[in-house]
């Protein structure tokens, strides 16, 4: 995924688009945005970053999990937590250098102990005390489809495709426009380049 | 949807319909899973939004099911009402509701029929055309579209109006290369049209276009300029006019053309500076520069009309219009304008010299084989820049960047919201007064127009708008009758408010003198998805449905939520996609009940005939009772043809009926109705006013009925006092809505990661200076003694004399209140346009907890 730091406005339609596709429980937020200052009045502004799992080649969870419950599938190398054989032990959540690993520890809902109909909908395919994660909406993916976040922007800020493809788009952006990693220094590179 | 659960997916559809989150119309999918709202997307064939959908559509669900959504009649059982108070609310029956308000209305209705008042902001489509038809159809004037409307379009809609006709703009981003945002936040998903601007704002600065950004608070569309320029609140016009003035005195960069033939600039100007008018036709002179004498401005075309100079009439000289505003600009200087704004005077200067560059005066381009000219320069303002006591001025002030740039209803400029149409199933086009000026016509013409100023007399509505000749509603003076109505000499008082889907409690001024001003009715029914503030102060509570909970007919009003420039006509609908939650019903089809009852349903038929210009065999029968979706189903048969019934909208979401053509994408050279730079009308309008309000001894400020653009200080501006140096004001977030999105599930966890949603902006160094730090407890005190609390955040993305608060929450949510500041006053009211100011001096104080 390419994800356009010009572009983003910092709206959030992601972060919502996100919780609303995957039905990711009250305060969870796979694909959250975060602000940053840069620069000192009146040369300064907020930098918005849009985050989400970086999908690692490398990725340090699949490494740090002691019951393997994280796997890289080989058509398109989405990482995937599987509930099942997650024991909760958070090994992944210390070991990924993005904060993309959420623990959901128990059932609340956006308003209160008592979920909402959607929310009953949602919640009932999560494990409490396990780890989730964004899977680059792989059940959308195998529709033919794209993640939730890349449909809903309204900037058009995110752009999802084959990184092996050197023509596809996302390919053509990082090389035109110097497409850099998030924190590059953690080793694990990530599929997942930002254009500033 | 994800992975199927346990649950057997009996039913899993997908229902196209349209958002109502903010009043935007985005085109949505709708995903019921059994009967369950569980998704919502963009529908990507709508041209409102091509698939997209901001936090707040996505976030639709959450409101929808609500567990505190008022979902049953209620009737308040405690006489006494406070927003501290509780209702001691009683369940009742619809049956019970209804016979209450039918008896309530009854008696009015014989009694006195102004003494019903109707306020919602439910004000487009088919909710907003049938209650508006139904007020007028009930016999009250006392009808106002904008529920609150204190500070939104107040010094936006006149001016658009006067320069193209319609009610709407918005900057030509494909082909503009330079844009300046005047205390608005167009491609930051806020304002107008957020989805399609946010992608063509976002194609547009990444392929050249400068983006400069005025504005005291620079986090949200600030961060994405090129250049913020932080300004003083309240000033934005004085920038507009010092740049004015370096255009047209220093830099001699203004489009003599344009001017010539689309504004009234060339029109001759007696001594008491009304136009000159020809003996025989009153029709306003120019000089003929080939014959060397006064001729009619609408002579034929072999004339040479002089844009400036000053002509021998009737042994005086005369200027042009033009002449007069060129001369009237030079009072701001860069200088001046640099210690009224605190922007650098060299900053000044580079910014309008950069905008005449870019709006390349001459330049031309070639679309669907019309020869247009080309300005690829525009500035767009909203209510940063006119929620202030002089509003209307500062909005002209602006908007005349525009037009002297001759950047007006052309490729990449500034664009009216479809002033003229002349494809089905509607058509309008703007008229000429007599004096040669813009008029809208048609469906441009739906909301009240400025010009011509209409009569003014003593006042019979109660917000006063019969004393505001030009103001597109009257809001705040309606609080100011509610409180003062000795000052104004109504000959009746209210004696019942409906009010829907507005919050005025909460988006107005300080919310007790609101609930003053509200209570002093003596009966108030409610509709309301949730127990807003406003609705603690009902006598009866309704359910109102949710928009996913009901049927509107074509709420993309052409004039405001349709795209300008380029593009197509599309009308779209909005359909329930489950059946009302609890007691629910949509409050509209309620008034049509009570209609009924009281014996004129046929009446509002018959003016919604009218208002729709429906045809036989579709017009609306005297003698039926239809439902309304039956209502709906005519209007779009009637309109669209008898295949295109409701039912085929609800198939399909909208229609596009057809591809613009050149002349409507961008109409101004193909018309010959004047802008006005010189509002020579508002000196009569403004002598009428004072006629009136002197015989009734109404104390009523008329200054700002002035021919010539200036900026005048706020109130605020000359009112710091030791201690009360810092002025505060409002800003948008990108993923809230009034104040109704507050409690919204998905959307309050978004305030809570946002460090700027709840708290109190400081500037760094100011803050520094106070000993303040992000994190700690202030309160801010307005120099008129409200206060609020709130935890300081520290940025170097606010002007170092301003503070910031997001939003519209407090009271109910976290976070703080911005309009508890604010007092509602007379003196605060701009009385041409009713925009109350909202610019406050501040004492910020740590609090020691």
């Amino acid at each position: 995924m390419v994800i356009d730091l010009v572009r983003c406005v910092g709206c959030d339609a992601c972060t919502v688009a996100c919780q609303t596709e995957n039905g990711t429980p009250q305060g969870i937020h796979y694909a959250p945005v975060f602000r940053r200052e840069i620069g000192k009045y009146p040369q300064a502004k907020v930098v918005f970053v849009p985050t989400l799992c970086m999908h690692c080649e490398n990725p340090a969870c699949l490494k740090a999990c002691p019951t393997s419950a994280i796997s890289k599938r080989k058509k398109d190398g989405i990482v995937l937590v599987d509930q099942d054989k997650c024991c909760g032990t958070k090994a992944c959540m210390a070991a990924c250098p993005y904060g993309a690993l959420h623990f959901y520890d128990h059932q609340s809902g956006m308003y209160g102990d008592t979920l909402t109909p959607p929310e009953e909908y949602w919640l009932q395919k999560f494990q409490v005390g396990t780890a989730q994660k964004c899977t680059f909406c792989a059940h959308r993916v195998d529709r033919g489809e794209k993640p939730a976040c890349v449909v809903t922007c309204p900037t058009n800020c995110r752009i999802f495709g084959d990184l092996d493809d050197p023509q596809s788009e996302v390919s053509t952006l990082i090389r035109e426009r110097s497409g850099t990693q998030a924190r590059p220094e953690a080793g694990t590179n990530p599929s997942v380049y930002y254009l500033r | 949807m994800a992975a199927p659960s346990k649950n057997q997916e009996e039913e899993n559809v997908w229902i196209k319909s349209t958002c109502d989150m903010c009043w935007n119309t985005c085109g949505i999918r709708v995903n019921r899973v059994n009967g369950v709202v569980v998704k919502i997307e963009g529908d990507p064939a709508c041209p409102q939004n091509w698939g997209k959908t901001c936090a707040k559509g996505n976030a639709g669900h959450a409101s929808l099911y609500d567990p505190h959504r008022v979902l049953h009649p209620m009737r308040r059982t405690n006489p006494i009402k406070g927003l501290d108070v509780d209702p001691q609310w009683e369940v009742i029956s619809w049956d019970e509701a209804l016979r209450i308000m039918e008896e309530k209305l009854r008696k009015i209705r014989e009694e006195d029929r102004r003494k019903l008042v109707l306020a919602s902001f439910d004000n487009r489509g088919q909710s907003g055309v049938f209650h508006a038809a139904w007020a007028a159809a009930f016999g009250t004037p006392n009808q106002r579209g904008g529920g609150s409307n204190y500070f939104c379009g107040n010094g936006f809609h006149p001016v658009t109006y006067l320069t193209h006709g319609t009610w709407f703009g918005e900057p030509d981003i494909p082909y503009c290369k330079y844009l300046i945002l005047f205390g608005t936040q167009n491609g930051s998903v806020v304002n107008h049209r957020p989805m399609d601007l946010a992608a063509k704002m976002a194609d547009a600065r990444l392929s050249g276009m400068k983006l400069v950004v005025v504005d005291p608070v620079g986090v949200y569309a600030g961060s994405k300029a090129h250049e913020w320029i932080p300004i003083r609140p309240g000033t934005d016009a004085a920038l507009a006019l010092s740049m004015i003035n370096v255009l047209l005195n220093e830099e001699g960069i203004y489009d003599r053309e344009f001017l010539c033939r689309f504004t009234n600039g060339p029109y001759l100007i007696r001594r008491d500076g009304r136009y000159m008018r020809d003996p025989e036709s009153g029709k306003p002179l120019v000089w003929d520069r080939s014959t060397g004498r006064a001729v009619p401005f609408d002579s034929p075309e072999d004339v040479q009309i002089a844009l400036e100079g000053k002509f021998p009439v009737n042994g005086e000289d005369i200027p042009t219009a033009f002449t007069l505003l060129k001369e009237h600009v030079k009072q701001y200087t860069p200088e001046r304008a640099s210690s009224i704004t605190t922007i650098p005077t060299e900053t000044i200067r580079r910014l309008a010299h950069e905008f005449g560059a870019a709006a390349q005066i001459g330049s031309t381009i070639t679309i669907g084989g019309h020869k247009l000219p080309l300005r690829p320069a525009a500035a767009s303002w909203y209510r940063g820049a006119i929620a202030h006591k002089h509003a209307l001025l500062n909005g002209l002030a602006i908007q005349f960047l525009n037009v002297i740039v001759g950047a007006i209803d052309v490729p990449g400029g500034y664009l009216g919201i479809n002033p003229f149409s002349e494809t089905p199933p509607r058509q309008w086009s703007p008229a000429a007064s007599a004096d040669g000026l813009i008029i809208p016509q048609g469906y441009a013409r739906r909301r009240k127009p400025p010009y011509p100023a209409t009569r003014v007399r003593p006042p019979e509505r109660f917000d006063l708008l019969d004393l505001c000749p030009v103001a597109p509603y009257g809001t705040t003076f309606f609080t100011e009758s509610l409180l003062h109505p000795e000052k104004f000499k109504l000959p009746y008082f209210p004696e019942m408010l409906i009010l829907s889907r507005c919050n005025p409690v909460m988006t107005s001024a300080n919310p007790d003198v609101m609930a003053d001003s509200l209570t002093r009715i003596p009966f108030i029914v409610v509709f309301t998805c949730n127990m807003s503030e406003t609705a603690l102060l009902a006598d009866i509570v309704l359910p109102d449905a949710h928009y996913l909970e009901r049927l509107d007919a074509f709420p993309n009003e052409p004039t405001e939520f349709m795209g300008a420039g380029e593009g197509d006509w599309y009308w779209m609908v909005r359909q329930p996609v489950v059946p009302p939650r609890g007691q629910a019903r949509p409050w509209v089809q309620v008034l049509f009940d009570l209609a009924d009852r009281l014996g004129f349903l046929g009446d509002v038929y018959t003016l919604l005939n009218a208002t729709l210009d429906l045809k036989e065999p579709f017009a609306y029968k005297r003698s039926e009772k239809y439902t309304w979706e039956e209502l709906a189903n005519l209007w779009a048969k009637s309109w669209f043809g008898p295949e295109r019934g409701i039912d085929w909208f609800k198939q399909n979401g909208f229609i596009i009926s057809g591809r613009k053509t050149v002349k409507e994408a961008y109409p101004r050279v193909f018309l010959t109705p004047r802008i006005p730079i010189y509002i020579e009308y508002f000196l009569d309008a403004g002598e009428e006013v004072r006629k009136v309000t002197r015989n009734l001894g109404i104390q009523w400020n008329t200054d700002d009925y002035q021919a010539l653009v200036d900026w005048k200080p706020c109130p605020a501006y000359n009112a710091s006092r030791p201690g009360y140096d810092l002025f505060v004001v409002n800003f948008k977030l990108p993923y809230h809505s009034l104040s109704w999105t507050n409690d919204n599930g998905l959307l309050a966890q978004l305030s809570e990661r946002d460090p700027y949603a709840y708290s109190v902006l400081i500037n760094a160094d100011t803050g520094q200076g106070k000993g303040i730090r992000t994190g700690d407890w202030v309160r801010l005190e307005s120099d008129a003694g409200y206060k609020v609390e709130g935890q300081a955040f520290l940025s170097e993305c606010i002007h170092p004399e301003v503070i910031g608060i997001a939003g519209c929450f407090g009271r109910k949510s976290k976070g703080v209140h911005f309009n508890s500041l604010l007092p509602q006053s007379l003196e605060r009211i701009d009385t041409l346009s009713a925009a109350l100011d909202s610019c406050v001096r501040v004492k910020v104080s740590r609090l020691h907890t």
